[in-house]
């Protein structure tokens, strides 16, 4: 029964991290239709980057604040410069975002070497709690999760709450209307693909903490945050919620129970779900 | 077929017949390797170039078609002449069942394409007690027919060649035919075509098991030539390779996809030798493609031909 | 006309074939006097690229000792990133024997990786000096006369330490952890038979992948009612399980051991909260307290300011091995079956202690069972160190069993 627990635990801090990085890939998708395989290197880049800014400053938080803003800013560049070019043809989204994501993985080989690094965590975080039953679990766990949930919250007021949300709603729901009305649909743009790379930094970072950054962690966690969004549906920041739950419970289990199996209890859903219900839970049906 | 398209073809023969000679041992390997992933690179093109469909998936067929083959001649000891053909049929199966994904379009064919190719690497990877996971299936053994073995790199290569030649013939039938003109509508206007009483599901179902098919056929290739078979074979990078080799050389051509196939690994081969960041250099490779020449080199030649002639008419 | 061209054309030819003649002597000599190519197979990325680096630390350290010369010629050390798979680790061998035309091959470092590569030995005949990959089947099974290994077997380091598990720590149900790969199936394995043999029993064994980055399933899945867990796991896994031990609290709960893991390049990685544990059964440590093995740990700690792991001591022999072969066929590495064979025949003085090759190519050599104490080291002052608690000496790829008996049982698996 306790691993049973653990393992919820584990599967639920685990969403919390699918989560910040598949809601930025979920809102650029609904809202610009790209499908941007280079956010795993956003979260990559962003671990390396806030790896070093704990080295040297030893601030937990001015590191993740570091690789929110590296990330970001790669991904305004990545935007400006190659993005723009292909506008909606997919193939060439998906070429150009896994080239950028090729370069930013060999060029961070190249700065910060080959072997998988700890992010040195604050005292206050790096300790264990004790939970009734005689669970022991980690803190930044917990310090992980809480951010999670803390981020999804916000994210939904501002989605369903203000009217930024209402705009970007709109646009999701129909990109042509929203700029006939007015509204700057390109400042929209500009301001979730940042926000969306923010987080996909800020995740590199508490990522990194608890299963180090490591060459390769773009792929790993690019696969796991397709499957939330997709099981979630393209666009949907519910999905994106709900998605990142199922996932992250569905492979603690795997893991534990039938660990030659994990690989296919994640996909093969999701395979037979894109089969029948393309959209995921909660996609709306007009996405292509 | 026009003169200079006939010159072109007993050229480029001539020169796959002498290129052992001149390129020597790893020459003669390399250029296998083109041959084999470029048959990989064009099936994955018959989806892309003529009906449209961005497949991330293709790496399962070749990879399953080269365990069931490595793995019946290793631990089995089937003989060839039932080993390759099993690992085709395997390879073509899993076809059948993967090709309902082009009940999908768009974005959601590349994802569902991407998820059922990881499902068969995860197999491939974690089931270590049937494929052997991460060590592979070692020491395949060379193929032999009724007492005759292709024991050399080089009876290997003329070998592969002669095969890929025959389908390359077959596939040029074939995009000629009426089905490939089919599949060319569906790419551009799937409406207009069921609107003229085509079914378009039916059409790219049967695409797709062909697809599955050439690239099940390169995977028992592979398994003879690389004589290892892991799960790295199954990954999404030899997928993602597959379709930029067809967009390099350029998509809806027979060349086009050996083309790209030469680039990518001889790029790659010259490369590693001297500079570390070789998948740097291939991402870049991706985004030049893509922006500069989405037609791939065939297109550019054909630019600049058609550029060198009206200059002429003009002249 | 004819008879007149066809004397100009002898003419010719013979000039032709005395000018080739005299170019192929010409370079027959500069080759014998160009540099030796090594071919060196090392994960530089992956999982393992801590022990790679390790690996060519020790190797370098060796050559750069030697100015790079045996046999009178130059060393050249060719370096090809394997990641730590199987596929690469095979495709960089057929580069290094066909494009670069290294003279032999040396590595690779990852177990899985050993068949592989030996796979290309057999197909080119290039000699590989199996180094440290410990694939059982190489110098069993799958013998082959152009592949002689410097380092070990794994279940080698395996078999006594099932023995000490059950003698000297009084165990008696243990769970293992341990890496799922060939390394990791035989390490486990020959633990496994030498315990139970002994009559111990297996509570559980969990695999878990080289690359598994959350060892919290792992962990959850230990039984309650074990007395003790073993860890055999490699390369990042080390520090992640380590990591996950204490933060999951399973400190507290059950008793551990290694068992494989906690060698010198994993300690800057980890704490004091290991003072104290069973650390390694393994050929060498940099506690071994010999004269040779202190001029080794101080050069090393003085060059790279971290004490030596057993991958850069194998490498580090591994060159020593081949120079002295190098040096006993008067550099005439172009003739394979001469340089296998010095290979056989030469002994060496090892930090790790004596040496000797079995005649299914694998050294005999002493194991060790060590602990992690804190000390204090001339150059680097506070130190966690592995110290040996205890010696099996000669220990052979086959334990106490006979060859034949082993053979027939088969290779480990999971």
């Amino acid at each position: 029964m306790n691993s049973f627990i653990l393992q919820t635990f584990n599967g639920i801090s685990y969403a919390a991290l699918l989560f910040l990085l598949a809601s930025g890939f979920t809102l650029t998708f609904g809202l610009m239709r790209i499908v941007n395989m280079a956010h795993g290197a956003y979260y990559l880049f962003g671990g390396y980057v806030g790896l070093t800014i704990a080295k040297l400053t030893g601030n937990f938080g001015l590191a993740l604040l570091a690789g929110g803003l590296a990330a970001m800013l790669l991904g305004y560049v990545s935007d400006r410069t190659v993005l723009r070019r292909v506008g909606d043809d997919h193939l060439a989204q998906v070429l150009i975002t896994v080239g950028i994501a090729y370069i930013v993985g060999d060029v961070s080989l190249k700065i910060w070497g080959g072997d998988a690094q700890k992010l040195p965590l604050p005292l206050f975080l790096r300790g264990v709690i004790e939970l009734p039953g005689g669970i022991v679990y980690p803190t930044f766990r917990i310090f992980l999760t809480a951010i999670g949930i803390g981020v999804g919250v916000l994210l939904w007021l501002i989605y369903r709450r203000t009217q930024i949300g209402a705009a970007i709603r709109a646009g999701v729901d129909d990109r042509e209307m929203v700029s006939a009305t007015g509204i700057h649909v390109d400042r929209l743009f500009v301001i979730i693909s940042a926000l969306a790379s923010f987080l996909a930094g800020v995740s590199g970072v508490l990522g990194g903490a608890f299963l180090t950054v490591f060459p390769g962690a773009e792929w790993e966690i690019l696969v796991f945050a397709l499957v939330v969004v997709i099981v979630g549906g393209l666009g949907s920041l519910e999905g994106a919620m709900i998605g990142a739950l199922i996932v992250g419970l569905l492979d603690a289990y795997g893991r534990w129970l039938a660990p030659e199996l994990s690989y296919f209890v994640l996909f093969g859903p999701m395979a037979v779900l894109l089969l029948f219900r393309p959209r995921g839970l909660f996609g709306s049906a007009n996405m292509t | 077929m026009t003169q200079r398209r006939k010159i072109l073809i007993v050229v480029l023969l001539a020169a796959a017949l002498v290129w052992p000679f001149v390129g020597g041992q790893y020459g003669t390997s390399l250029m296998t390797q083109i041959f084999i992933f470029g048959m990989l690179a064009l099936s994955a093109d018959l989806l892309l170039g003529h009906a449209g469909l961005f497949s991330l998936c293709h790496a399962a067929f070749f990879s399953v078609a080269a365990y069931t083959t490595a793995i019946l001649q290793v631990r089995y000891q089937v003989p060839t002449e039932l080993a390759a053909p099993a690992g085709i049929l395997m390879g073509t199966s899993l076809g059948l069942l993967f090709g309902l994904s082009v009940r999908t379009r768009g974005v959601y064919f590349i994802l569902v394409t991407l998820a059922m190719g990881y499902v068969i690497w995860g197999i491939g990877y974690r089931w270590a007690s049937f494929t052997g996971g991460d060590s592979g299936v070692t020491n395949v053994p060379a193929p032999s027919v009724g007492g005759f073995t292709l024991s050399t790199m080089l009876e290997y290569y003329y070998f592969v060649l002669a095969v890929m030649l025959l389908v390359m013939y077959v596939y040029h039938r074939l995009i000629r035919s009426p089905f490939g003109l089919t599949l060319r509508g569906i790419k551009s206007g799937e409406a207009r075509m069921r609107s003229l009483g085509f079914s378009p599901p039916r059409h790219l179902y049967t695409a797709f098991i062909v697809s599955s098919f050439m690239a099940s056929l390169a995977g028992v290739l592979y398994a003879y030539f690389n004589k290892f078979v892991n799960p790295v074979s199954a990954s999404l990078h030899v997928s993602f390779e597959a379709v930029l080799m067809a967009l390099v050389g350029g998509t809806a051509t027979i060349l086009g996809p050996f083309i790209g196939a030469g680039i990518i690994l001889g790029l790659r081969n010259w490369v590693s030798s001297f500079f570390e960041l070789h998948l740097a250099v291939m991402g870049l490779v991706f985004i030049i493609v893509v922006t500069w020449a989405p037609d791939g080199v065939i297109g550019l030649l054909k630019r600049f031909i058609d550029r060198r002639k009206a200059g002429a008419n003009h002249g | 006309m004819l008879f007149k061209v066809k004397s100009g054309l002898a003419k010719w030819v013979a000039q032709a074939a005395v000018a080739a003649m005299a170019v192929s002597a010409g370079a027959a000599m500069a080759q014998q006097k160009g540099p030796i190519r090594i071919g060196v197979l090392a994960p530089i990325t992956g999982p393992l690229a801590t022990p790679g680096a390790e690996m060519l630390n020790g190797l370098k350290m060796f050559w750069e000792q030697n100015k790079y010369t045996a046999g009178g010629r130059k060393i050249d050390l060719v370096v090809a990133d394997t990641t730590c798979n199987p596929d690469q680790a095979l495709t960089q061998a057929r580069r290094l024997a066909l494009q670069e035309k290294v003279h032999f091959l040396l590595g690779p470092l990852c177990g899985h990786e050993g068949p592989a590569v030996a796979q290309v030995s057999k197909e080119t005949g290039i000699p590989l000096v199996m180094d440290p990959a410990g694939a059982d089947t190489s110098t069993k099974w799958d013998r082959m006369p152009t592949v002689i290994r410097t380092a070990v077997s794994a279940s080698q380091i395996g078999h006594p330490f099932g023995d000490y598990l059950y003698k000297e720590l009084g165990g008696r149900k243990v769970t293992f952890i341990a890496s799922d790969y060939t390394w990791g199936h035989e390490v486990a394995g020959g633990m496994m038979r030498t315990f139970t043999e002994a009559g111990g029993k297996i509570d559980k064994v969990i695999w878990a992948p080289l690359a598994t980055t959350d060892y919290g399933a792992s962990l959850a899945a230990i039984p309650a009612d074990t007395e003790a867990v073993i860890a055999v796991v490699a390369g990042v896994a080390r520090i992640r399980l380590f990591e996950a031990w204490y933060n999951f609290g399973y400190d507290k709960k059950f008793k551990l051991h290694g068992g494989y893991w906690l060698h010198e390049d994993a300690i800057p990685q980890i704490d004091a909260r290991a003072v104290g544990l069973i650390s390694n059964t393994v050929h060498y440590v940099a506690g071994i307290d010999t004269p040779e093995n202190k001029a080794f740990v101080d050069d090393y700690a003085r060059r790279y300011k971290l004490l030596p792991s057993w991958f850069a001591e194998s490498s580090y022999t591994a060159g020593m091995w081949t120079k002295a072969a190098i040096d006993q066929i008067k550099g005439n590495v172009e003739d394979r079956a001469a340089f296998l064979k010095a290979m056989r025949s030469v002994s060496v003085k090892a930090p790790r202690g004596p040496l000797k090759l079995d005649e299914y190519d694998n050294p005999i050599q002493n194991i060790y069972i060590t602990r992690l104490q804190k000390v204090k080291h001339p150059i680097l002052g506070d130190q966690l160190m592995n110290i040996p608690v205890k010696t099996y000496t000669n220990v052979s790829q086959f334990w106490t069993y006979k060859p034949e008996e082993f053979l027939k049982r088969g290779p480990y698996k999971r």
